[in-house]
């Protein structure tokens, strides 16, 4: 696919998805291991779009679930641009999330520019609502701040997807095998970023064990996710059992 | 007292379809002065026109849920069936104030918001993904396409059954939400089985050793990570993740300045061959 059509369908892509249409599935459209999917069909390499969207992922696990919507970091934009960016120059997944963090950073200013323009809406609607205007309403629900997201959100990922690749190319040639081994240490820590946040958001001290339990059954058993689930389920339904027995007694 | 004759009766589809409304644009308008105050006036449009047929009750309703909202999207449709079934009883003729209809939802938005937050984010999104991690690290497709079918499949069914509860039930449909140990209980479970999958997930995917070796003159020389493998595999990643939890825990949500210090210090590892 030419460069020219995944940039303009990248920037539609990052629109549509931080446009939040459907309240849960826009939220799953916007995380990596999703924009991997959409750009393993576009470009073709469905294998390596997939293994940067999962490195990606990882980074970025525990910023969903952060309380109250606002975003510390956007991980559509980071996919958008390097994913494509990722696999057009076959870059290895370490290399593709190392040039991702900052584009995830950008974002959360994207995100305040778009809230703070939802405002006017909210004072349109507060005129239509005089008037009894139900359809002024849902447009300035609506249609109004979707076209005022894509004036924010399209040129930003079009713009650095379309002259990206060329830029990219030339930088990997001359990185230094130093900064190349630091990208691979930043790879392999920055994961634990995402999982750190997920136990801080869940935050339950007293339930901490379960965790190591996770970790070293992993460690020693090399169980793979599914069983973990599997037995992680059985074990909370047991426990839960046994509380309601004490409390019953 | 003479009580209104011609009460417009609601129905299920009515419902359903306010919820629709909320569901798709609960994130969309969302602004810093209002929150979701605009989607939730928006989602009540249908009922509020069933309802009222002169325009000033209509403008006057309308006003009404146009004042601050914010909730999590998927508990909150037990607000709106709340409210939806408060609107049809002031309709119907009915005592119900102003104050009552906005004090029930200002009042409700936040400890549904708590319960929210905690099942639908915290715990049901990553494990969802993470289930399905593995195969996107294998280059597969279906990492990406199940999480994206079933995330929003559970949800709706969740907001489904709890605005038709909610409207039915009014106001007891939370007591019993709050109360019921029911609810604790699926909180702790899913806490439970999200924690054991970061674990193994950590386990996995956080990846981190050292190449240090001190060699002695006597000819010996230790091998630094042989050492830490012999306490128990995976001690650096482990570390990894609580030296991060603690700093959250401790000082706040600073996630650019971790990225950074992340940063800083693969280079500094790099250079120096710390790790």
């Amino acid at each position: 696919m030419n460069i020219l059509l995944l940039a303009v369908l990248m920037g539609f892509y990052y629109w549509f998805s931080r446009l939040r249409f459907g309240y849960t599935f826009s939220s799953m459209l916007l995380q990596p291991v999703v924009i991997g999917v959409f750009v393993g069909l576009l470009t073709g390499n469905m294998t390596l779009s997939m293994q940067i969207g999962a490195g990606l992922q990882l980074v970025y696990l525990g910023v969903t679930s952060t309380p109250g919507g606002n975003v510390p970091s956007d991980p559509a934009l980071a996919g958008c641009i390097a994913i494509p960016l990722g696999v057009l120059s076959n870059m290895s997944p370490e290399i593709a999330i190392a040039l991702a963090i900052p584009f995830g950073v950008l974002g959360v200013f994207v995100d305040q520019l778009r809230r703070s323009t939802n405002a006017i809406w909210v004072h349109m609607a507060d005129k239509y609502a005089e008037q009894a205007n139900t359809k002024g309403i849902l447009r300035a629900a609506f249609i109004y701040p979707a076209i005022a997201g894509f004036i924010i959100r399209f040129p930003i990922v079009f713009a650095i997807v379309y002259y990206g690749v060329d830029a990219v190319e030339k930088l990997i040639a001359v990185i230094p095998e130093w900064l190349m081994h630091s990208f691979e240490i930043m790879g392999g820590i920055l994961p634990a970023l995402g999982f750190a946040i997920t136990l801080s958001v869940i935050g339950k001290k007293n339930l901490i064990p379960f965790f190591i339990i996770g970790f070293f059954a992993t460690m020693y058993l090399s169980l793979d996710t599914m069983a973990v689930a599997i037995f992680a389920t059985c074990v909370a339904l047991l426990l839960n059992l046994f509380k309601l027995k004490d409390e019953v007694a | 007292m003479e009580k209104q004759n011609e009460v417009k009766k609601l129905t299920k589809k009515d419902i359903t379809k306010s919820m629709w409304i909320f569901y798709a644009g609960a994130e969309l308008s969302n602004s810093y002065e209002r929150l979701q105050s605009l989607v939730f006036c928006a989602s009540m449009t249908p009922i509020l026109k069933k309802l009222y047929s002169t325009d000033e009750e209509l403008s006057a309703a309308l006003k009404r849920h146009l004042i601050f909202f914010n909730t999590e999207g998927i508990f909150g449709a037990i607000i709106q069936g709340i409210a939806i079934s408060m609107e049809e009883q002031k309709a119907g003729g009915e005592n119900v104030t102003d104050e009552a209809i906005t004090g029930i939802k200002t009042g409700l938005m936040g400890p549904l918001a708590g319960m929210g937050d905690a099942i639908i984010w915290a715990a049901l999104m990553p494990i969802l993904i993470s289930i399905f991690l593995p195969f996107a690290s294998r280059g597969s497709a279906m990492g990406g396409i199940m999480p994206l079918i079933l995330y929003p499949l559970i949800t709706i069914i969740i907001s489904y059954g709890l605005i038709h509860n909610g409207y039915s039930l009014g106001k007891r449909s939370v007591v019993s939400l709050l109360h019921g140990g029911k609810m604790k209980s699926i909180i702790f479970t899913a806490n439970v089985i999200g924690l054991t999958m970061m674990g193994a997930l950590s386990a996995s995917y956080v990846s981190l050793s050292t190449p240090l070796t001190f060699s002695f003159s006597s000819g010996t020389s230790i091998v630094v990570q042989e050492i830490l493998d012999t306490v128990a595999p995976g001690l650096l990643p482990l570390a990894a993740v609580f030296i991060i939890h603690f700093y959250l825990k401790k000082k706040g949500p600073y996630y650019n300045r971790i990225l950074l210090s992340v940063v800083i210090i693969s280079i500094i590892a790099a250079l120096s061959g710390i790790f």
